[in-house]
């Protein structure tokens, strides 16, 4: 059987419930009315500078009161031995790659939430949990998380990650953008550490001019592509890099939103009451083309 | 032409009247060669309150260029200071660091786009505060340690924090730790140029071994270190990467410095520097040639003689094929060390050296009980 495409099965399903639940097709939609050009801030990170010192790591669990090892730990580089993923005990990780020739720097890539200008995590959550806020930022709210975990299916990224340690209460956890300090008029905390201001805090849009002057004056130095300008639809935080992307353990994502059908899905479905069953067949449907993918993920 | 000299003249002396206010003069015009104003100032009249100075990089590179020790020797970087700071600031030993710039890119290595005159500090262009309006070049602290980080992370492939700061008191248990001192008077070691390098080549078949006679070339052509090693960073020397992962360097990387004089694509030419024989040193001009630099030509580039590149032979050891014919009106001869008496000084060259490459005089035609150098038709003055 060919294998069916993420986006493919999205097309499908989309259509499947416009069918079954008389949702017109233009309720998917392509550009988000979350993004304010104008508001929206973001973060470039140029993976050129980043030296692989951790401190965001550090700063981060810091900033959200989360426990953390001594300073001295982080100088520890054998972490880079293994990929390591975002989860509910850090919010950024930054991993290692081998550099693109003998004699140059492995190349170190820090992750996090990507504050997707369409977030699949916002749709995606039935009561709202997600939000998207003006400045770019997607928090989440624990008082109405009912705890279903559509949003860590949903995220393109799968970056929202859920306490599967804690019986009670459990959190998902992502990073918010430093939501908090960011109100107040403060950097994020790992933007504000960083020695080699890998992390550029401003504008989105002015971002994305800075980004392709740079790749303009330094052709040499990086490829001719700024990760997240268009990737599903657009991120707050964008990648700068010396090697293609997916090298680098950023997904090759079509620049289409993905959201934009699962939001026909949530809430055309809610809209026009469907009955439940098939909805969790729909949904079931996303979390085992997931599960496949997560496995030939780990097969590459 | 008129106009733009005019602008010019008016620039200059506006910017000496604005400097002469204030006492020092940052930028030094008349020594920014050819340049025009519009190189740096993107406004026609440029005033020390808007010097409208266009963004880094700019296409042509002005700079300055001091002795290390003409700099100060530490300096202690506090300007990025928050009383939140994990770490105390940082005694940089500049002039050992000079000492070693001096071995690749001298000064520009750091201090970039500096035009001549004082040595603009780092704060005029990349501001101390992490959160401000111009985001395109770093901060501050994004700018120093993006520079220190180029060489330290690459010599070790780590990035210790803990190699230049110390931890500030609050997050080192409340213990106050003292600041990182070394000694300023510290200056790298005189590097030793090797007399030769051996380079062992066991996978190509022309040859186990490549002799290098770095002395040779340097002296021979007159080389600077900076001639070949320009782009060397320290880890040239000081690099203690683990390799064991590495892709090895490509045909055109091993040759890269070898190219510049020798074809190294010739494939029927790698017994030139390719042998079997430990003892083989190839390079030697007068051993392979029969022409002996060491004594007139050794200043000389390649070029100058063998004028296309990668083509040595063909060309004739006959002084007059390069120099054309010598005579009494146009050869001094003291130059070769050798003043004639009176005598001597009135007689044709051929008199003497009987042959087209000025070989040792032979006497013997008007004296039968002098030889050379034994007596000599003169004096030396050398
Ligand atoms: S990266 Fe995932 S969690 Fe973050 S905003 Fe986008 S969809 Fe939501
Ligand atoms: S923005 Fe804040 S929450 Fe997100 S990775 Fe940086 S420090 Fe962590
Ligand atoms: S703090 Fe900056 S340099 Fe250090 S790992 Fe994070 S992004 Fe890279």
């Amino acid at each position: 059987m060919p294998k069916q495409s993420r986006r493919d099965f999205f097309k499908t399903t989309a259509a499947l419930s416009a069918v079954t639940a008389g949702v017109t097709s233009t309720k998917i939609k392509a550009e988000s009315k979350d993004y304010i050009p104008d508001k929206a801030m973001g973060v470039l990170i140029d993976t050129t500078a980043c030296i692989g010192c951790r401190r965001c790591e550090w700063a981060c669990k810091v900033a959200h009161d989360m426990p953390t090892a001594s300073l001295d730990t982080y100088n520890d580089r054998t972490v880079f031995n293994e990929m390591r993923r975002p989860d509910h005990t850090a919010l950024t990780i930054v991993n290692e790659y081998p550099g693109k020739e003998l004699d140059q720097f492995p190349i170190d890539v820090k992750f996090q939430c990507m504050h997707c200008n369409s977030p699949a995590c916002v749709s995606a959550c039935i009561v709202k949990a997600f939000h998207k806020h003006p400045n770019g930022t997607v928090t989440w709210d624990g008082d109405k998380c009912i705890g279903c975990r559509y949003c860590m299916v949903a995220c393109p990224f799968q970056i929202p990650a859920f306490e599967f340690d804690k019986a009670i209460e459990p959190d998902i956890k992502k990073c918010d953008f430093c939501f908090e300090r960011t109100k107040v008029g403060k950097l994020p905390a790992c933007v504000e550490i960083c020695p080699n201001e890998v992390l550029t805090y401003g504008k989105r849009e002015e971002l994305i001019d800075i980004a392709h002057k740079r790749i303009e004056l330094y052709p040499d130095k990086y490829i001719d592509h700024v990760f997240g300008e268009f990737e599903v639809g657009g991120t707050s935080w964008m990648y700068l890099s010396s090697k293609e992307m997916p090298k680098l353990g950023l997904p090759d994502l079509p620049r289409a939103t993905a959201p934009g059908v699962s939001e026909s899905i949530q809430h055309g479905l809610f809209a026009y009451f469907v009955p439940p069953l098939a909805l969790y067949a729909i949904l079931g449907g996303v979390m085992w083309i997931n599960k496949n993918r997560k496995n030939s993920d780990t097969e590459e | 032409m008129k106009k733009n000299l005019l602008i010019f003249t008016l620039v200059l002396f506006s910017s000496a009247f604005i400097f002469g206010q204030n006492k020092k003069a940052a930028v030094d015009h008349s020594q920014v060669k050819g340049l025009t104003c519009k190189t740096c100032h993107s406004c026609d009249i440029p005033t020390k309150e808007n010097p409208c100075l266009i963004n880094c990089p700019r296409d042509l590179m002005v700079t300055i260029y001091q002795k290390p020790k003409d700099a100060p020797a530490e300096i202690i970087i506090n300007k990025v200071k928050d009383n939140k700071d994990l770490y105390t600031p940082v005694k940089f030993t500049h002039l050992a660091h000079a000492e070693m710039a001096e071995m690749s890119g001298g000064c520009i290595s750091c201090h970039h786009y500096n035009p001549p005159g004082d040595v603009i500090p780092c704060s005029n262009c990349h501001e101390p505060k992490r959160k401000r309006e111009d985001i395109t070049k770093p901060d501050l602290k994004g700018a120093y340690h993006r520079l220190c980080n180029d060489c330290h992370r690459a010599w070790s492939g780590k990035n210790d924090c803990n190699a230049c700061h110390t931890l500030n008191a609050q997050y080192a248990g409340g213990k106050k730790q003292p600041i990182i001192s070394k000694d300023k008077k510290r200056i790298h070691p005189e590097i030793k140029t090797p007399e030769i390098i051996k380079y062992e080549t066991p996978k190509t078949n022309k040859g186990k071994m490549v002799n290098f006679a770095h002395t040779q070339h340097i002296n021979t052509f007159g080389l600077e270190c900076q001639s070949c090693h320009k782009n060397d960073a320290c880890i040239k020397c000081h690099d203690q990467r683990d390799k064991s992962n590495a892709k090895p360097a490509t045909f055109t990387q091993k040759h890269k410095n070898c190219l510049a004089c020798h074809d190294t694509n010739n494939n029927s030419k790698c017994n030139m520097c390719h042998t079997n024989d430990a003892k083989d040193v190839r390079f030697n001009h007068k051993a392979r040639t029969g022409f002996d630099l060491s004594k007139f030509h050794s200043k000389l580039s390649c070029v100058r003689c063998h004028t296309t590149k990668g083509k040595f032979t063909g060309l004739s050891s006959k002084c007059s094929s390069c120099h054309g014919a010598w005579d009494l009106t146009n050869f001094n001869h003291a130059k070769t060390g050798l003043k004639f008496d009176e005598t001597h000084a009135e007689f044709e060259c051929e008199s003497c050296h009987k042959d087209a490459v000025y070989n040792k005089p032979d006497c013997s035609d008007c004296h039968d009980d002098k030889t050379y150098p034994k007596d000599k038709p003169g004096k030396l003055v050398r």
